[in-house]
């Protein structure tokens, strides 16, 4: 029929086009033979002896299982999970990567790794959570993520060392493996280990209270953190030196614009209240709480728009036992309220000077908390770059930096520039541009540590935001320099203010893309 | 979800359920398949072969209201057992990118390429090829083929161009890959006919690859290798430490190119030990006298020299060859592309041959295939032969295929034509005008690519016929046809060993891309010989002339009524000819040991080994080595690089591996971008510092368009195949 459409002149394109967009209906044999109630699917037959035969018992839970001797680098269990699973196009959650080094003898080694979620006794993400959107099945130990529960937050993300959390911008949450829990409450295998053509990937019971001793996998993060749960077999003895494919990629994380903002102007914030309090005139003390003021408010509002579902966000008290986001969302959320107050009284004058100072006093308290509990948030990632000496000295710093320039500004608009606030200023820049100028220093480490992969990442590919970072801030240093001798030049602070403001941005900017970021062992980049 | 709904639904203290829960929940499927989730559920289920390499997996295609909405590996196929690698997982994803060619595409007077209707496509097409003809002769234009399509399409291709136009010239891109192991098993064998069926890997007591890295380039078949329960000893020759050396029980890091070297020595020294297997070469093979002579000049010493394997070692592998175990050769890439493959290849059959390792469970002298149907190509694309291997230059062998297709046999070219390299040099000289391409993308993987990119100009007339629009081929087209790709049309292909499989359409083609084979209808239609073709009304009918091209020929399978008949078998490998009522699904040849010369001797080949074209010397101290980089990498990318998971799982820039030692010495950090130049060209690429490889060896992946800047085109006199791995080249620090 086809051919003799095809012979009229006029019309064989239309009648191929046609025939190309028809779908054959399916071989109704293939699909009848199991329609007809095959009882269990028909992988079963390979996968049975993958899983246990036994739910977990008291103090036991379901772990992973890999067998590096037969990974081999094939791959499918990543894609098996994403189609199995109905993940999103670019959403993956198991990853495989490789480690290499040199055995005793000499001899090159080179492993892949098979990793996903390592459902830990000890779950950072969950721990992390500030509205509970994680939890650790009682039976089977499996940490769930609550896709609903979820505000988008992506402290997970921060908080996990192996980087199984994975966000979602067009859903606004994070998602995660559950180790396919359906699938293994039916006796059915997860997606990864019915996907592999070596039978590497199993599923086993483990003693929760044995996790700490075991031994996890070299060249992955080190696991006391977390206590992953995953089981890394070989016969093979793994040479000490391995390291991952891709411990030298230098590639810069997350900027998080919106909490690098909401991190500076809160930190500013609370400096101004201080001064605030200190203030020689009634009239800059205003002024500066309501600085202050405006400022919270921008970067509380960044923080908010950080979230993919800000919505939910008042839930955030939920995780106050354990989360520091927990504790600095409800810290900042009530220095919002002393701090309004607080600037309310300056404009009336019913409240009693007692209740004022009090205020001013709580406001500073809870302020200072506030900063604590962000140091907390990112020393609790236990990445190194984050540390709480180094995040307490740029945070605080911050605060006193940037304040102290807020206040010069004041100072100077009024008569002459405050000496104690440009001594404060310059004492505090320049105790951070030191510090961060010396941490430049582990880019000559031998190996690839943490702090030398922050140093190599601000080096290279960070270099031009770093250098723009120091030039601002030694704008900022030179016009306070200029002030110290001419101090009533009202542009000058107005220069200082806005260098110094720009430079800690970039500074918090760098703060979270310069970091290194513990994750299992990639690929070549 | 309204607003409303939403600030409800955020108004919970504790959501344990909800719209984003409800995504990927799991509802048991049927159809033998476990739980899925309930947004890509199936109402049926079709098996399709895969279409990327040549182990030929069964997917299990889900299919909602007819169109494939995910897949699964399938379970009861003989190959792959219920398993697929991450290309096989992601087949689907390819067919929706966006820069999928959905229009044909014409280059204007001014240079750029417009769409235009096919109407006019048409016109353009035939009045060029026609007017090549006329001014130039029917030896001024060429097509070149693939392994990609099914086997109808290219025995429609093949039969269209040199049957219905009167093109010439013809070749395919498995002249890359398969034309050694092809021409070595014909000249040993008598026929292009890989002996072994899978079941030999997990049958065999010692398994040899040679310059193969199956866990990744094979997964699917290094499957087999660990389902093998006899302990087997597995030796893997190869001058890097791959993924799959790594899994072997003995690697031996052999001097690249010292291969023939060592395999003559191997031969040699079971000889010397009488580890051989007199009666079996007396009986069932010839030439083997003159061999012996030829290996008094080869010794295990010298082997062991040129190799820089202890001779120890050697030895201890010279006599598990001849110990009588079950010993089985695989052989890919390493060993094909090489500028003296064809030899190679038949050192290996030479040692199965003489050792009785060939006609029984887990034995053989075995070549891996690349892509999803080069057999389909060898045995019916009408390039290097009449179909199933009969011969252009016979007359009854034109006379038969004339008779079975009812074409007139004055139609048939009575001479071979040229070989890919040749017709690359043709057009060099300017002879030939006119080049049709289909399925392969010449512009990243034909070797030395700046001459390729030099003779392009030379040509008044260039086609392309792709899926995408936007292939490095695709782009310095005059004409692009939009075709249908895999998953999009039916047909067959022949695996590594020798199975006919079905693919299945199970998606729309977007746009007004059309399958290969309804393109060459329209051809056929435009170019005034659609009559010749009027039997050839579907991929199916076109199946069942093959069969009958097939029947009394080695591959015969006119024992395969059509397609239900091969999803009903799990696949059939040839031989299968008609009357055949019950059959094994895994079968493997030359048990009775008759083989296919008209004596049924398999014949000993050899040649001395000859140094490499272009060894390392102080200008360029470096041997560069290429090769598979990931098994989420196929070929040149054009589908693997529209797949996000796919991108995930190989590195984005290209690369370079360099020994710790050179990188030392050089000053080389991990990461850091250095130039790789031969004398042909340089490239800028990232250093990976890796100990898998000796010093004084590099290796790029031939995955990045970088890689085939510097190859050197050199060749295998026998079997025309390109020796892309290895040329001399310097490191030069940015």
């Amino acid at each position: 029929m086809i051919s003799s459409t095809l012979t009229v002149e006029d019309s064989p394109i239309e009648m191929l086009l046609k025939e190309q967009g028809t779908l054959q209906t399916p071989v109704g044999v293939f699909s009848a033979k199991h329609a007809a109630g095959a009882v269990e699917p028909q992988q079963a037959q390979f996968y049975k002896q993958l899983i246990p035969l036994s739910r977990p018992g008291a103090g036991e839970q379901y772990a992973f299982k890999v067998d590096l001797d037969k990974c081999t680098g094939c791959k499918a269990c990543v894609s098996a999970c994403h189609s199995l699973n109905g993940l999103d196009e670019e959403e993956t959650w198991r990853d495989v990567g490789t480690i290499h080094g040199v055995d005793l003898s000499g001899a090159s080694y080179t492993q892949t790794v098979t990793t996903a979620c390592h459902h830990c006794a000890d779950p950072a993400c969950l721990n992390g959570c500030p509205v509970l959107a994680y939890e650790k099945d009682p039976e089977t130990g499996i940490v769930r993520h609550l896709d609903d529960q979820c505000i988008g937050c992506q402290y997970c993300v921060l908080k996990c060392p192996y980087d199984v959390p994975k966000y979602s911008k067009s859903l606004g949450i994070v998602r995660k493996c559950d180790m396919c829990q359906s699938r293994l409450a039916e006796g059915e295998a997860p997606a990864c280990v019915q996907a592999c053509p070596t039978e590497a990937i199993s599923i086993t019971l483990v003693n929760i209270a044995g996790v700490a001793e075991a031994a996890f996998l070299p060249a992955a993060p080190e696991p006391s953190y977390t206590l992953p749960t995953t089981q890394y077999v070989t016969k093979r003895t793994i040479p000490e030196n391995v390291e991952a494919a891709d411990l030298h990629a230098l590639r810069p994380e997350h900027g998080h614009f919106p909490l690098a903002l909401m991190l500076v102007l809160t930190q500013l914030s609370v400096g101004l209240y201080a001064y605030s309090i200190f203030a020689e005139s009634a009239l800059l003390s205003t002024q500066l709480r309501v600085a202050g003021f405006l400022t919270m408010a921008i970067g509380l509002a960044a923080s908010t728009s950080h979230l993919g579902r800000p919505l939910g966000a008042w839930r955030a008290f939920l995780g106050l036992r354990r989360s520091w986001l927990s504790r600095e969302i409800v810290v900042f959320g009530l220095f919002s309220q002393l701090a309004a107050a607080f600037t309310l009284a300056a404009f009336v004058d019913f409240i009693p000077a007692g209740i004022v100072a009090a205020l001013g006093v709580g406001v500073l308290v809870i302020g200072v908390l506030g900063i604590y509990t962000s140091i907390m948030i990112y020393h609790d990632t236990q990445r190194p770059f984050w540390a709480f000496p180094i995040t307490a000295l740029k945070f605080f710093g911050s605060a006193v930096y940037l304040a102290s320039s807020g206040y010069l500004l004041g100072s100077t608009l009024q008569g002459d520039a405050s000496m104690v606030a440009l001594s404060l200023l310059v004492l505090a820049a320049s105790a951070k541009l030191l510090v961060e100028f010396k941490m430049l220093g582990s880019a000559r480490h031998l190996e690839m540590t943490p702090a030398r992969k922050t140093a190599m990442l601000l080096l290279y590919p960070l270099r031009s935001i770093m250098l723009t970072r120091f030039s601002l801030s030694a704008v900022a240093l030179i016009a306070a320099g200029i002030l110290w001798v001419a101090p009533s030049a009202p542009w000058l602070a107005v220069l200082v203010c806005g260098a110094a403001l720009s430079s800690e941005l970039l500074e918090r900017s760098l703060f979270f893309r310069a970091v290194a970021a513990p994750k299992m062992p990639g690929g070549v980049a | 979800m309204s607003v409303i709904d939403l600030a409800k639904d955020q108004m919970r203290l504790r959501a344990f359920d909800g719209a984003l829960t409800e995504r990927l929940v799991q509802n048991p499927a049927a159809h033998g398949l476990g739980r899925l989730p309930k947004t890509v559920k199936p109402d049926a289920t079709v098996n399709s072969i895969c279409g990327f390499c040549g182990t030929g997996c069964s997917l299990k295609i889900h299919l909602k209201d007819g169109e494939a909405v995910n897949l699964s590996a399938q379970t009861d196929y003989p190959v792959n057992i219920g398993m697929a690698c991450p290309k096989g997982w992601e087949s689907l994803t390819p067919l929706a990118a966006k820069n999928r060619a959905t229009m044909p595409l014409l280059r204007n007077e001014q240079g750029t390429q417009e769409p235009v209707s096919w109407e006019r496509a048409m016109q353009v097409f035939v009045r060029k090829f026609k007017s090549t003809f006329d001014e130039h002769g029917s030896g001024a234009a060429a097509f070149l083929s693939t392994g990609q399509i099914v086997t109808e399409e290219m025995a429609f291709l093949g039969a269209l161009a040199k049957l219905g136009m009167g093109i010439l010239h013809g070749d395919g891109n498995t002249r890359q890959c398969m034309a050694t192991a092809a021409v070595a098993y014909k000249q040993s064998f008598g026929f292009d006919a890989p002996p072994f069926s899978y079941q030999d890997f997990e049958e065999s007591d010692v398994l040899i690859f040679v310059g193969a890295n199956p866990c990744i380039a094979h997964p699917i078949m290094w499957q087999r290798v660990m389902l093998n329960q006899r302990r087997p000893e597995i030796i893997v020759v190869d001058p890097r430490k791959t993924e799959t050396a790594m899994a072997a029980t003995t690697h031996l890091p052999i001097a690249p190119k010292s291969d023939l070297t060592l395999f003559y020595g191997i031969a040699a020294r079971l000889i010397q030990l009488e580890l051989i297997d007199r009666e079996y070469i007396r009986a069932h093979t010839e030439d083997f006298a003159s061999f012996e002579v030829f290996l008094e000049s080869h010794s295990l010493k010298r082997a062991a020299e040129l190799s820089g394997i202890a001779y120890g070692e050697l030895d201890r592998i010279a006599r598990l060859i001849g110990s009588g175990k079950r010993v089985s050769f695989w052989w890919t890439m390493g060993v094909n592309q090489s500028y003296e493959g064809t030899r190679l290849a038949q050192s290996l059959i030479n040692l199965a041959l003489m050792t009785g390792n060939i006609g029984k469970p887990g034995t053989g002298a075995n070549s891996i295939t690349g892509q999803c149907n080069a057999m389909g190509s060898r045995m019916f694309s009408f390039t290097t032969s009449l179909p199933a291997l009969r011969d252009f230059e016979k007359a009854e062998d034109r006379a038969e295929v004339a008779e079975i297709l009812k074409i007139p046999v004055e139609r048939f070219p009575t001479e071979n034509s040229f070989a890919y390299n040749e017709i690359i040099d043709a057009i060099d000289r300017g002879e030939i005008k006119a080049l049709w391409m289909v399925a392969t993308n010449a512009g990243h993987s034909w070797i030395n690519q700046k001459r390729f990119r030099a003779i392009r100009d030379k040509l008044d007339f260039f086609v392309v016929q792709d899926m995408y629009g936007d292939t490095e081929t695709a782009q310095i087209a005059d004409l692009v046809l939009p075709a249908a790709g895999w998953g999009e049309k039916d047909g067959v292909f022949i695996n590594s060993e020798r199975r006919i499989g079905v693919t299945r359409k199970v998606r729309k083609a977007p746009g007004q891309a059309l399958s290969d084979f309804n393109i060459f209808r329209l051809i056929a239609h435009h170019w005034g010989c659609g009559d010749l073709f009027k039997d050839w009304q579907s991929p199916e009918a076109v199946f069942r002339i093959l069969g009958q091209l097939s029947k009394g020929r080695p591959c015969d399978f006119s024992g395969v009524s059509g397609y239900d008949f091969l999803d009903s078998h799990g696949g059939v490998q040839w031989p299968l000819p008609d009357g055949i009522e019950t059959f094994e699904p895994e079968r493997r040849l030359f048990e009775d040991g008759k083989f296919y010369h008209p004596n049924s001797k398999a014949r000993f080949l050899y040649d001395a080994p000859r140094p490499m074209p272009e060894p390392p010397d102080a200008a360029y101290p470096f041997i560069l080595l290429t090769g598979r980089g990931t098994s989420s990498q196929w070929h040149t990318q054009t589908r693997t690089g529209t797949s996000d998971v796919l991108r995930k799982l190989y590195p984005q820039s290209p690369y370079v591996e360099i020994n710790p030692t050179d990188a030392k010495r050089l000053r080389i950090a991990p990461e850091e971008l250095i130039q790789v130049a031969s004398r042909r060209g340089e490239v800028t690429v990232k250093a990976v510092i890796l100990g898998s490889l000796q010093p004084g060896q590099v290796f790029m992946p031939m995955h990045y368009p970088e890689t085939n800047q510097l190859t050197l085109d050199s060749f295998d006199p026998h079997s025309k195949e390109p020796s892309y791995k290895a040329c001399a080249v310097k490191i030069i620090k940015s």
